[in-house]
């Protein structure tokens, strides 16, 4: 197999295997860009933590900065090509097929994405910033399984299945079910993010509100996406999901069951803020206490739901 | 930009050093490596306040690339007392067999490889004997816990030499000011009025951490380091050597920030212990991360009682301002000292007491940070008078104007207020705000609201800042100051002065950056002191020189107001390109020092800093969200010597303090930092900016002891900033925020609170 191999450290590239970089302030390791997935599996096929896969790096370098995650080995992506790149539309605009490897720019920038999941679009301008979004990976984003980002609860709202492929083949599971806690996945050992399948769904609407409360650009003290479909004025479907406050993006399928077959008005929303606050535990947090954060899920829910049907798709960010 | 001959004087030159910085080509201490240099990476202790029973560095050493391991006992061999401090000699320069805070320094990895110094840190282990902290600045006055078992005075500088704190107490110092009787003042008073306010503990955050590097080598040593007073610097560690002054150099070039935080000595004392034990040039850098345990803003609390006419006349004012200085005094006893000199706020009161207390605790040390402890004290009386003018029903405006000190009329030390246009400064922020148009005030959930408030300080005193201008034998200049330009533009204001005496074009004169083998003595730049200061000594520097050139004319015969160039004098005179006229400068102001039991003095002040700021605000009352829809700051800088750079002063200014205001929050659990990193600890970012911001200075003041009328602008908008907001919030809401930071929780919380239904406590 052919390979390329970088002693890597920070912006300073090294060539040779374990190379030093004087000066820099990460201990040496091994960067290797396989061309294949099938040399990926072989490269990551290790039962030492310290050697993981990598994607655009925008969180794992800070980790190896703060010296939590010390790398004997990381195994690029980058040039995996193929089923792991591109945003793809299919032929009856049903549904998005989009590569592990598409950065949060690409996704940003496509046409497509900004026609058809305009809430993905929007969602983009809340998040990180133009050097952070031209590197990041969505596959990156999912593996990391911080519960503070923006894009996995509106994949969960959205509906979206992420494949994941390993040695044995290729699963396909709902967003939802990718995350097992604070920064706990269900990815087995071996396995690899390769996309996310998003259904384009006629007449649903989304809005993501990633809810600040200190300096506004900050972590959200919660995030809430919701996405529904009306039929006049009465919601015939929705998907509530709330992150950031919780240890992973998680649906209030309660609320979705008050506000489902409603017409929304003060006493509907009232209602599904009661059963939302009921099916979540909210802890304190330097973002905002626990009782604090469970009013801003009260307002917000409502606010976010009201916004749903006229203004079509919206993602904002919405101070405290 | 050309300069008319002459003219240099209030004009908006660009920085001398702007190219370079947007080229990255200026230099800094962080660039710097030595031949043979060790990098040092710091181990640090995990509980705020333990006996250190055993530390065990052998596994560390033992790391294949690791040159040695330093604790305190290696440092004693070479420094036999190693404890340093401005005012206190209190802090060992590693952990001396107790640690006071979490995240002191224990020990230093060395090795040439600053990843291998960091991989050995994991490897140090330290048996700890726990030990009960104290944490809060209040409890800290009373508590049995003793931070320090013996109070060490430093007796450095004159303004804090009747230091000695207060036996088996955590008080370091107290600050006492007496005028009239405050007691039968308050007893014939119509109302008294009592609140209390608190202020967080923030950091200056600059974006260059401390970075020192020592070379000590035959019997000399060389810092180079981002130090806000290379003279102060000298000083100390020539003190800790043994060593004259004039064996130890150090070399400041540019600083990315400094705020206060990179005075007297930080890093110095350590990397030069460190390199005298390896003989070797050593490095230590800090990460954005770890400043967070060198030095931070005072958390204050003050309780401030005020007797006031039927009329609303204050006759008496009572200020018990306590300052949470951590572990380590640093200069907290000035900020003490200062802070609680103006305390009583710029208000004319016959009756007044003020005890202003710095104490020590199991937190971070603490030390000066932009106004010296003046927006903490502002923050509780600008507050305070909003509080008493609503209780009263008198407007606020008219009760400030009703109760302002004036121009001649002595502050509350007895020092006449001289040249401080506090009247002007807050007519022009009412101005800016259309405070005479009614407001918008908002429907349904929003609400709106305004305030105002003013503020003052005085100036560290008495401070010596000496120059040298060097003229060449081409006639061009060179300027030896020891201003640090940490980014404040003192290059370029130092060069107008030079050039205005001189009549040369600023942008042509060298100012030779701080070198104590090289640059004259200068305190230190800080507390707005550098413009008046320095500005006077460089212009006295300059006028010497213009002197000698004249004397040099008349040597040669030349008649009086000839036109003959210098080069040409000098040429003149020496048969060639040669020779030097060196004009030197120095001033220290005048200055009486306080009265210990009193506080009362003639010359407290060399001058009086003045700020007043405005601000309109809009609230979502449903969840206590704040925005800033206008945000005004005007100061007295006296004459603006270089209008942009003086904007940009004030600007900045304000902005930090709006971080400090209603981001910044450094949060403790158990004497345990928990946001100690940018991601968990807000600075303001663009699109925290007021909707609308406006930074002025005061037109045509003049300060008549100012280099051409002019006086500092550092910190003038960091003063009144926050109570305007807070008295805006409350304008909006009808409820005062008692506690710093004003955030969307305490609003809302605020807000229940006077609803009712409270939100349970955290």
């Amino acid at each position: 197999m052919t390979l390329t191999a970088w002693g890597v450290c920070s912006l300073h590239i090294v060539r040779g295997p374990r190379a030093s970089a004087k000066g820099c302030d990460l201990a040496s390791f091994e960067l290797l860009e396989p061309r294949s997935l099938g040399e990926a599996f072989a490269l990551l096929d290790s039962d030492d933590p310290a050697v993981r896969p990598f994607g655009g790096g925008t969180a794992l370098m800070l980790m190896m900065k703060a010296q939590i995650f010390k790398p004997v080995r990381l195994v690029s992506l980058r040039l995996l090509g193929g089923p792991l790149h591109g945003i793809e539309l299919a032929a009856d605009k049903s549904a998005f097929r989009i590569g592990a490897m598409t950065t949060f720019a690409e996704l940003e920038h496509s046409p497509d994405i900004r026609a058809h999941l305009p809430v993905v679009t929007q969602t983009m301008l809340t998040l990180a910033n133009v050097r952070v979004r031209n590197v990041a990976t969505i596959g990156g984003n999912l593996a990391h399984g911080d519960p503070h980002l923006d894009l996995p609860p509106v994949w969960t709202a959205l509906d979206a299945k992420v494949r994941i492929a390993s040695k044995a083949g290729e699963r396909t599971i709902p967003v939802q079910e990718l995350f097992a806690g604070y920064y706990e996945t269900t990815l087995k050992h071996g396995e690899i993010i390769t996309g996310i399948d998003v259904p384009v769904r006629p007449k649903w609407t989304s809005h993501y509100a990633k809810v600040t409360t200190r300096a506004q650009h900050d972590w959200p003290a919660l995030g809430l996406a919701v996405s529904a479909q009306f039929d006049g004025k009465r919601i015939n479907d929705i998907r509530v999901v709330l992150s950031a406050a919780v240890d992973r993006p998680s649906r209030m399928k309660g609320a979705e069951a008050v506000l489902r077959g409603a017409e929304i008005d003060d006493a509907v929303l009232s209602r599904a803020a009661d059963a939302a606050l009921g099916e979540v535990h909210i802890e304190s947090d330097l973002r905002g206490s626990a009782d604090y954060k469970q009013h801003l899920l009260r307002v917000h829910l409502g606010r976010a739901v009201k916004a749903l049907s006229p203004r079509g798709d919206q993602a904002t960010i919405q101070r405290a | 930009m050309a300069a008319a001959i002459g003219s240099s004087i209030g004009k908006s030159f660009a920085r001398l050093e702007s190219r370079d910085k947007v080229t990255g080509r200026a230099d800094y201490t962080h660039h710097l490596r030595l031949p043979g240099m060790l990098y040092g990476k710091i181990f640090r202790s995990t509980l705020p306040h333990a006996r250190i029973k055993r530390v065990d560095t052998s596994a560390a050493s033992a790391l294949e690339g690791v040159y040695q391991v330093v604790t305190i006992d290696d440092i004693r061999k070479v420094i036999p007392n190693p404890y340093y401090g401005p005012a206190f000699h209190d802090q060992p320069i590693l952990a001396d067999g107790k640690v006071r805070f979490a995240g002191e320094p224990v020990a230093v990895v060395l090795a040439f490889d600053k990843r291998i110094a960091e991989e050995a840190l994991g490897l140090i282990e330290v048996e700890y004997e726990e030990l009960p902290g104290v944490f809060d600045e209040v409890e800290a006055m009373t508590s049995t816990t003793l931070v320090h078992d013996e109070l060490k005075p430093a007796a450095t500088f004159p303004d804090l030499a009747h230091l000695k704190g207060r036996k088996a107490t955590n008080v370091a110092l107290d600050y006492k000011l007496r005028r009239g009787d405050t007691e039968r003042a308050f007893a014939e008073a119509d109302h008294v009025f009592e609140h209390t306010f608190r202020a967080q503990q923030v950091m200056h955050t600059p974006m260059e951490p401390f970075v020192s590097i020592a070379d000590f080598k035959d019997g000399q040593l060389t810092l180079h380091t981002a130090s806000q007073g290379p003279s102060f610097v000298r000083i100390e560690i020539a003190r800790l050597l043994g060593l004259p002054e004039n064996r130890v150099r150090v070399k400041v070039p540019f600083l990315g920030g400094g705020f206060g935080g990179k005075l007297y000595i930080k890093l110095e004392a350590l990397v030069t212990a460190l390199s005298v034990i390896v003989r070797r040039p050593v490095k230590i850098a800090l990460t954005m991360e770890e400043q967070f345990f060198m030095v931070t803003r005072h958390p204050c609390t003050f309780t401030i009682k005020s007797g006031v006419t039927k009329d609303g006349k204050i006759t008496a004012r009572h200020c018990e301002v306590v300052w949470n200085g951590g572990a380590y005094a640093d200069i907290g006893p000035r900020v003490t000292q200062k802070g609680g000199f103006t305390s009583a706020g710029p208000y004319d009161i016959e009756n007044v007491t003020i005890n202003s207390y710095a104490v020590y605790t199991n937190r971070p040390p603490c030390g000066a940070l932009r106004g010296f402890g003046a927006p903490q004290t502002a923050w509780a009386y600008e507050c305070h008078t909003d509080l008493i003018a609503q209780a009263l029903g008198i407007d606020k405006i008219e009760f400030r104007r009703k109760n302002m000190l004036r121009e001649g009329r002595p502050q509350a030390s007895g020092t006449p207020l001289r040249d401080a246009e506090v009247e002007r400064a807050m007519d022009q922020v009412l101005d800016r705000l259309q405070w005479n148009k009614p407001l918008d005030r908002g429907t349904g959930r929003i609400r709106r609201g305004r305030g105002i408030a003013i503020g003052f300080k005085g100036i560290t005193a008495p401070t010596t800042s000496v120059a040298i201008v060097n003229m060449y034998g081409d006639g061009s200049c060179g300027l030896y100051i020891g201003t640090v330009d940490m980014g404040q533009g003192s290059d370029t204001v130092m060069a107008q002065i030079a050039g205005e005496v001189l009549n040369i074009d600023p942008t042509t004169i060298r100012v030779i950056h701080p070198d104590t083998d090289v640059t004259p003595y200068d305190m230190g730049t800080l507390g707005s002191r550098s413009t008046f200061h320095m500005g006077n000594a460089v212009r006295a520097a300059a006028d010497d020189a213009k002197s000698k050139i004249a004397a040099l004319a008349r040597e040669l015969g030349l008649p009086e107001g000839s036109n003959v160039p210098l080069s040409e004098l000098l040429r003149r005179r020496y048969g060639m390109q040669a020779g030097n006229i060196i004009g030197t400068g120095s001033f220290i102001p005048d200055y009486e020092k306080p009265d210990t039991e009193t506080g009362q003095t003639t010359k407290g002040t060399p001058f009086w800093g003045v700020g007043a700021a405005g601000a309109e605000v809009e609230i979502d009352t449903e969840t206590g969200q704040l925005t800033i829809l206008k945000l005004i700051n005007v100061a007295d800088v006296g004459t603006a010597l270089n209008p942009m750079a003086v904007r940009q002063q004030l600007s900045g200014s304000g902005i930090m303090q709006l971080g400090h205001t209603i981001t910044e929050n450094m949060v403790f659990r158990d004497g345990q930092l928990t946001n100690g990193s940018l991601a968990d600890y807000k600075i303001p970012s663009l699109l925290d900016m007021p909707v609308e911001y406006i930074n002025e200075h005061v037109p045509n003041a003049y300060d008549k002891a100012g280099p051409f009328g002019a006086k500092g602008t550092g910190e003038s908008t960091s003063i009144a900033l926050s109570p305007a907001i807070g008295n805006a919030v409350a304008d909006a809401i009808g409820v005062q925020i008692m506690d710093l930071p004003i955030t969307a929780e305490s609003i809302y919380r605020a807000l229940q609170k006077a609803n009712g239904t409270p939100l349970a406590e955290d």
